[in-house]
Order: structure tokens, then sequence, then C-alpha cells
């Protein structure tokens, strides 16, 4: 039973992984206020999108979908390089890294 | 190109403009406050009037002489309304203009010479020469005038210089007030004049002298005759300002306030003159009723202000009245139709009377500003320049035969009988008796004034000590009036004064002889004044009346001429026959007129001629015995005699209370209706603005409120609900990127809902 249900595995398992990853993700990125969480979130996202182009390349049989994944993983680093240097600009700005006090815009 | 004769006029006119000009402006920085400019400008105005007089009297001696020019002056073009709106200026050069430039220039260099000495030390004897100035100017303006606009100008002009020097001791309240009452009086007779000047403009829109005659010569008079009346009544009345007739002859006595030498040449000579000759500038357009206004104007005011005169105790004013009479001599005379014997008489009495105001004030000079006769006497012997030239002049004044007075006053008193004759007796002889019946009186003061000042004991001593206190304060008060240097002389002290002030005497008493102006010393008729200036013919065409009037005193006209008049050839011919005879005997008779009634007057004057001389001789023999009678002799004591008909007495010494009488009458109620008007403006008047002004301020209430509840609520209403919905708007805008990140969601999660159904659906 469990094997038949371990081996009846297929795209929609996939996706709602992809979605309750994606959930989360953007459940941090609109609850959490320290950045570096926010970016945890949203890396999250990025990896629930990856999940998407993974398995539709295995349902579709093409490579697309795997080559999109790897640049996503590499768009990732350097986003996480790029946002963490904000948030350390951020830090030395405001002297905090709580997203609700930097709202300078505002005003 | 003008004539030469036009130049040296503008000459004559502007020179003294520019006396005043330099002298108003200038006096304090120029040696001697200026006065031998205006000596001079006068002066050589006077040589370029001289040389006028000489081309046009002597050199042409022609009674039709006449030069004009004009220009215009203003064009306002076609005034809606009014029609071609056109304003002529020009000069009119015949040989009354010639004769009155001179007479008017000489008179001013005069009075110029004669106020150096007068005036001398007057803290503002700089501007009194300035005034002068204008005064010479404006009056040459007058003389000069050819039409009625620029003469009302200049009339204007000599008004204002008037009231400038009556009221040049402006610090005197006498003084003050003097001024005021003869500007206000003045304007009263203005007024009028302006009116007869509009009517004459409406019909024929021209002020010129020359086209207005033509016009009515013409017959274009579109109105009634009476019309016509009232212009030369209205035009007269200027006249009764300017020269003091009754009713409005009350400021020139007044006047007197003015320094004396003003007096001479103002309210004596020249200004008080221009009446007569403005009457003398519009006689052709006079109809007989208008004439006969003017003549009763002339005798009641020459009668009336001989009566106050006989009483008065200044003797600034027995001469004031004394003009007011002659003035009132000479409108009578243009009134009978004698219009070259009142312009004779003009000129005869400038000469004489500003002789006796120079005396006059070389007395009041030389008595340290005393004017009252009361406590004068006793001065030919300390004067005798000043008692001879004022003793001439006072003969020729009461009318002696051998003065010049006689020539002219005889004249007017002749063509005054010859009137009444032609306007059929009755209450025409007034005219006449008041003539003669001033005549008498004229001699009596004259010999009253001359033998108080001159004769008897000094009586200064006799002068009430407080009144004199009073007299010397108020002189001291005004200070540079009695400033003459004679300060360290004892009071009593009288000496005849300097030179320049016997010199105009000197030279007008030489001008009050018979032989300047006729060579036979009882017909000025044969003189060159009568030859040159002779009536103009009518313009006015006669009316039945006057042709009746005529006729039926034809006979009646003869049989007096039978009774009182042997000796001259005209007894037998009748009035038309001596016109013809006039006309081949050809000079001396004055010109041939087509007009009947001016022919008659003309022949009855000329009548009566004889008769006027034994009467007037007689009412001077009468006069000067009755001065003698009472001042020398002192058969009748003039006291007691006061005091028997003291009722008579102070009706006189007041003057017949004109003044009250205008007090009690015009001004009282002038005041009355200022109030009743004062009353009006500010019950009626301010209540209706008042009223109206409630009303707006009401509806302004309202309005306002609608404004500030309707038009601003709507306003702020808007603007609340902005406000708001921006306040609302606001909180979405929290400037933090998760809030719109959850908007975001939300819309896309919302939109997925609605998606899925419609897919439902």
């Amino acid at each position: 039973m469990l094997t038949e249900q371990l081996l009846s595995i297929g795209l929609n398992h996939f996706l709602t992984i992809s979605a309750i990853l994606f959930g989360l993700g953007m459940f941090a990125v609109m609850t959490r206020k320290n950045a570096i969480v926010i970016l945890m979130g949203v890396e999250l996202i990025l990896n629930a999108a990856n999940i998407n182009f993974l398995t539709f390349s295995k349902y579709n049989g093409g490579m697309d979908g795997v080559m999109f994944s790897l640049f996503v993983i590499v768009l990732a680093a350097a986003e996480a390089a790029v946002a963490l240097a904000i948030v350390i600009n951020i830090f030395k700005t405001f002297k905090t890294v709580d997203v609700s006090r930097v709202d300078t815009m505002k005003e | 190109m003008m004539h030469s004769l036009i130049q040296l006029s503008i000459a004559v006119l502007l020179l003294p403009l520019l006396s005043f000009v330099v002298l108003i402006f200038f006096n304090r920085r120029l040696p001697r406050m200026g006065d031998f400019i205006g000596l001079g400008l006068v002066g050589t105005a006077f040589g370029c009037a001289l040389t006028i007089f000489w081309q046009v009297v002597v050199q042409h001696y022609d009674p039709a002489f006449r030069l004009a020019w004009d220009f215009t002056w203003l064009d306002f073009g076609n005034v809606p309304g009014v029609g071609p709106l056109q304003v002529k200026m020009g000069i009119v050069i015949d040989n009354l203009t010639a004769i009155m430039l001179a007479m008017v220039t000489l008179i001013s260099t005069l009075v110029h010479l004669y106020s150096t000495g007068y005036m001398h030390g007057d803290p503002k004897y700089g501007r009194f020469f300035a005034y002068l100035g204008i005064f010479t100017f404006s009056m040459i303006g007058i003389v000069l005038s050819d039409n009625l606009f620029s003469i009302y100008m200049f009339w204007e002009l000599v008004g204002l210089s008037s009231y400038l020097l009556i009221g040049f001791y402006f610090y005197k309240d006498s003084a003050a007030d003097a001024q005021k009452k003869a500007f206000l009086t003045n304007r009263v007779g203005d007024i009028g004049m302006w009116l007869g000047i509009l009517i004459l403009y409406s019909q024929y829109h021209t002020f010129g002298y020359q086209e207005i005659y033509e016009h009515i010569k013409n017959g274009d008079f579109h109105m009634s005759q009476a019309w016509l009346t009232a212009a030369g009544v209205l035009l007269f009345m200027g006249c009764v300002g300017k020269s003091a007739q009754f009713p409005l002859h009350v400021w020139l006595p007044d006047a007197m306030e003015g320094p004396t030498p003003v007096s001479a040449l103002i309210h004596a000579a020249t200004m008080v003159a221009a009446g007569v000759y403005f009457v003398a500038r519009i006689f052709v357009l006079l109809t007989p009723e208008a004439q006969q206004v003017i003549a009763f104007v002339g005798a009641f005011t020459a009668f009336m202000s001989a009566t106050i005169a006989i009483t008065q105790h200044d003797i600034k004013r027995v001469l004031a009245y004394s003009t007011v009479s002659q003035l009132g001599y000479m409108v009578l005379g243009m009134g009978v139709g004698s219009y070259s014997a009142a312009l004779f008489h003009l000129l005869t009495h400038a000469f004489f009377k500003a002789c006796l105001f120079l005396g006059s004030g070389a007395i009041i000079h030389a008595m340290h500003h005393e004017q009252d006769m009361r406590w004068m006497g006793g001065l030919y012997k300390k004067m005798p320049w000043t008692f001879v030239t004022f003793s001439i002049a006072t003969l020729a004044l009461a009318g002696l035969p051998l003065t010049s007075g006689f020539l002219s006053k005889d004249a007017i008193l002749a063509g005054a009988l010859g009137f009444a004759q032609v306007e059929g007796g009755g209450i025409y002889y007034l005219v006449p008796a008041l003539g003669f019946a001033a005549a008498v009186m004229t001699a009596f003061y004259m010999g009253r004034q001359v033998w108080l000042v001159f004769f008897g004991e000094s009586r200064t001593h006799l002068k009430p000590a407080e009144d004199h206190g009073h007299d010397a304060h108020a002189a001291h008060a005004s200070h540079g009036h009695d400033d003459h240097g004679h300060e360290d002389h004892g009071h009593h002290e009288v000496h005849e004064v300097p030179w320049n002030m016997r010199f105009p005497l000197v030279l007008l008493a030489t001008l009050s002889v018979f032989i300047v102006f006729s060579p036979d010393p009882l017909d000025g008729g044969k003189g060159w004044f009568m030859h040159l200036v002779q009536t103009p013919a009518t313009v006015v065409a006669s009316t039945e009346a006057a042709h009746e009037g005529a006729n039926l005193s034809v006979p009646e006209a003869g049989k007096l001429l039978a009774e009182a008049h042997t000796d001259t050839q005209h007894v037998e011919t009748a009035p038309a026959a001596h016109a013809e005879a006039a006309s081949t005997e050809g000079e001396g008779h004055g010109p041939v007129y087509a007009d009947p009634r001016q022919a008659e007057i003309a022949h009855m004057t000329h009548a009566n001629h004889w008769n006027a001389i034994k009467l007037s001789s007689l009412m001077l023999l009468a006069g000067i015995g009755m001065a003698f009678i009472v001042y020398v002799f002192r058969i009748i004591d003039p006291d007691k005699t006061a005091q028997n008909i003291r009722p008579l007495y102070l009706y006189s010494f007041n003057k017949w209370y004109w003044d009250e009488i205008y007090d009690a009458t015009i001004i009282k109620g002038s005041m009355l209706i200022s109030k009743i008007l004062a009353w009006f403006d500010a019950n009626i008047v301010d209540g209706i603005v008042n009223g109206v002004a409630t009303i707006f301020r009401k509806f302004a209430f309202f309005n306002g409120g609608v404004d500030k509840y309707v038009v601003d609520g709507m306003v702020n209403f808007t603007a609340f609900t902005v406000q708001t919905t921006g306040a609302v708007l606001r909180k979405i805008q929290t400037g933090k990127v998760q809030t719109y990140l959850v908007m975001v969601v939300v819309a896309v999660l919302g939109y997925f809902a609605f998606y899925i159904a419609q897919l439902i659906k």
C-alpha cells in the first residue's frame, strides 16, 4: 500500500511540495522582520520554482527545466551575495536589520 | 503780417505782465526790491501806448479809424450739442482803445512813481509793484479785447488783482473783510455778465463783438426782442458790479482799505471805469428798454452816493463815494445815449480823480496815516503843492467852467435832458433831475472836504486821546505801513511830500484843465475827443414804441426848444431837418443816425447844451455857496444842523443803511437758505443715502451668509472629503515592502478566486 502509494508519486505531489515550499517562503517574506530571514524566504521561493522546473522537465522529457534551474541556482547565489551586501549597508546606516524600521520612504 | 500798431499794442499788453512775473519771483533778490523794473517796464508800455496814441489820434484823426487782428485760440471742433466751438482771441484798436491805452498806462506809470514814495519802507514793497503789474496787464487786456470771451477773462483778472491789492494789508481784519466783500460782490455782477454772454453765444456761436453786431444788424436774432433787452441788461450787470453801481456799490467804499495809490489807480481811474468801457463796447446792441434801465440805475447811483459823501469823515471815503457818484454819471450818460459824453467823462474823471486820490494819499502820508478829516485842517501852508493840485482836481470834479470835468459832466447832463424830452418827459425827468441834484451835492461835499483839510486851524490836537492811542497802536501793529522814517519827527510836524509823489499830482492836475481836451472852455463837443469818439449807430432795429415816442415828442421838443434855447441856430429846425443840417455842416455834431431815436436824442442833446451849462453852473454855485456858508462863514453851524435833521444825517452817515439792509436780507437770507439746505442735506439726502446703505448692508449681510454657509460649505466639504479619503488611503502607504507584497498576494489570490468562480460558472 505504502509502496504503491510511493510508486504512485506523480506530478501532483511534486507540485504540491513546490506550492507548500512557495507558501512557506512567501510567508517568511511577508511576516518576518529580520532582513536575513526574508532573504531566506526568498531562497525558499526560488527553490520552489526550481522544483517546478525540474518536475515539468522530468514529465516533459526535456532538459530545458534542468538548465533553467541551474541558472536559477547560480542567480540565487549571486542574488544572495548582492542582497547580503545590501543588508550590511542597511545595518551600517540604520544600526538594525529590522525592515519595519527601514521606512524612510514613507515620509 | 501784423500791423505795426498791433505789435506795439501787444508789447503794451505784455510788458506789465513781464514786470509782474519778474517782481513776484525775484523782488527780494533785486536792489530796491525791483521797483525800478516795475516803473521801467510800465513806463516803456506807456511809451508804446503814447506812440499808438500819436499815430491813431494825432496822425489819423479819423472817427472811423479801426484796426483789428485776431487768431483762433482754441478750436474744439464740432462739439456735440453745441455745434462748432471756436474761441478766438484778438485785438481791436480804434480811437477809444488808443485813448484808453494811453490813459491807463499813464496813470499806472504815475502811480508806480508815486508808490516809490508812498510805499517806501513797506516790507512787501516788491510784491506791491508786482500786483500793480498784473493789474495793469489785465486792465490793458480789457481795453484791447475784441470779443466777449477774452474781455470776461481779463475782467476776472482785474477782479483778482483788485482783490489782492485791497487786501494788501491782509493782517488787518477790515482789509481782509473788504477784499472778500469786493470779490464776492463783483461775482454777483459777473454771473449776470456771463449769462448775457451766453445768451448772445447761444444765438451766434461767436464771441466777437463785430460778428455779433453784424448778426443782430441782419436781424438774425431768433428770439424775441425781450431777450435782446435781457442780454443787454445782463451784460450791464457786469458793469454794475465792476463800476460799483447801485445795488452792488457797497464794495467800493470798503475797498479804500487798500493802499492809497491802489485806490487812485484801480478804484478811481481805471478798473471801476472798465464797467463803463464795457457798456461802451456793447452799446450798439442795447435796446431802448435796456438803455432806460441803465439810465435810471446810473442816475440813482449818482444821487445816492453823493448824499452819502456829504457826511463821511474819512477823507478817502468821501472820495470813494464821489467816485461811485461820478461812475453813476458815466452810466447815466451811457443809458441816455450820450455815448461819447460818458466816455469823455470817464477820461477826464480818471485824471482828476486819480489826482484827488493821490493828493489824499499825500495828505495821509504827511499826517502819519491820519485819515479822519475832523482832525486835519490848515494844511495849505504846509503842503502848497498838494493844496494847489488837489484844488484844481476838486474844481474839475465839481464841474467848474475852465476845467475838464465841466466839459464832460455838462455833456452828460445835456444828454440826460435830451433823453428826458425824447422819452416824453414825466418820470424820465427824474434822470436829469437826479443828475443835477448830485451835481449840487458834489460841489458841496468837495467844498467841505477842501475846507476841512486845507483851511482853518489844525485840529490834530482835538482828536480824542484814547482813539488816538488806539490808532497809533494800530499803525504800529501794522509796522511798515507807518515805517517811513518820520518817527523821530514830532507828531504834529507836517511837511510837503517828496518830488516823486508831487510830480504825478502836478501832471494829473494839468490834465484836468479844459485846454487839453477842447479849445472852447464851455463846449466839449468842439474838442478832439468828441470828434474821435462818436456814438456808434445802434444795430437794434427800432421798435414801434420808439418810433411813436420820437414822433410824439417832436412838437413838445420844439416847444421846449423855443422856450429855453434861443441862442443857437437850431431853434426852428425839426429833428429830421437837424439831422440833414448836421450832415451838411459836417463836423462838430456827430454822425447822422439812421435810427430815429438816436437822431432824436442827439438832436435834443445838442439843443439842450446851453440849458445844461446854465443849470449846472447854477448847481455848482449853489453847492459851493452852501459849502462856503456852512464851513467858511459859519452862518449855519454844521454840527447843529446835523442835530436838527438827525434822522436824515444818520441816514446819510450810515450810507442809507445799505450794508445793514443787505445783511438783514441777502446775507441773512442766504444763511437761512444755507441752513435749510444743510437740514435738507443732513436729513433728506443723507437719509436717502443712509437708507440705501442700510438696504445694501442688509443684502450684503444675507449675501455674506450665503457665501459663508453655502459656497464656503461646498468648498469646505470638498476639502473635507478629499482630506478624509486621503487620511484613509494614507494608511495603506506604510512604506514597508512587505505590506505591498501582502497586497499583491491578496490581489492575485482575489483574481484567482474570481477567475475560478467564473470558470465554475
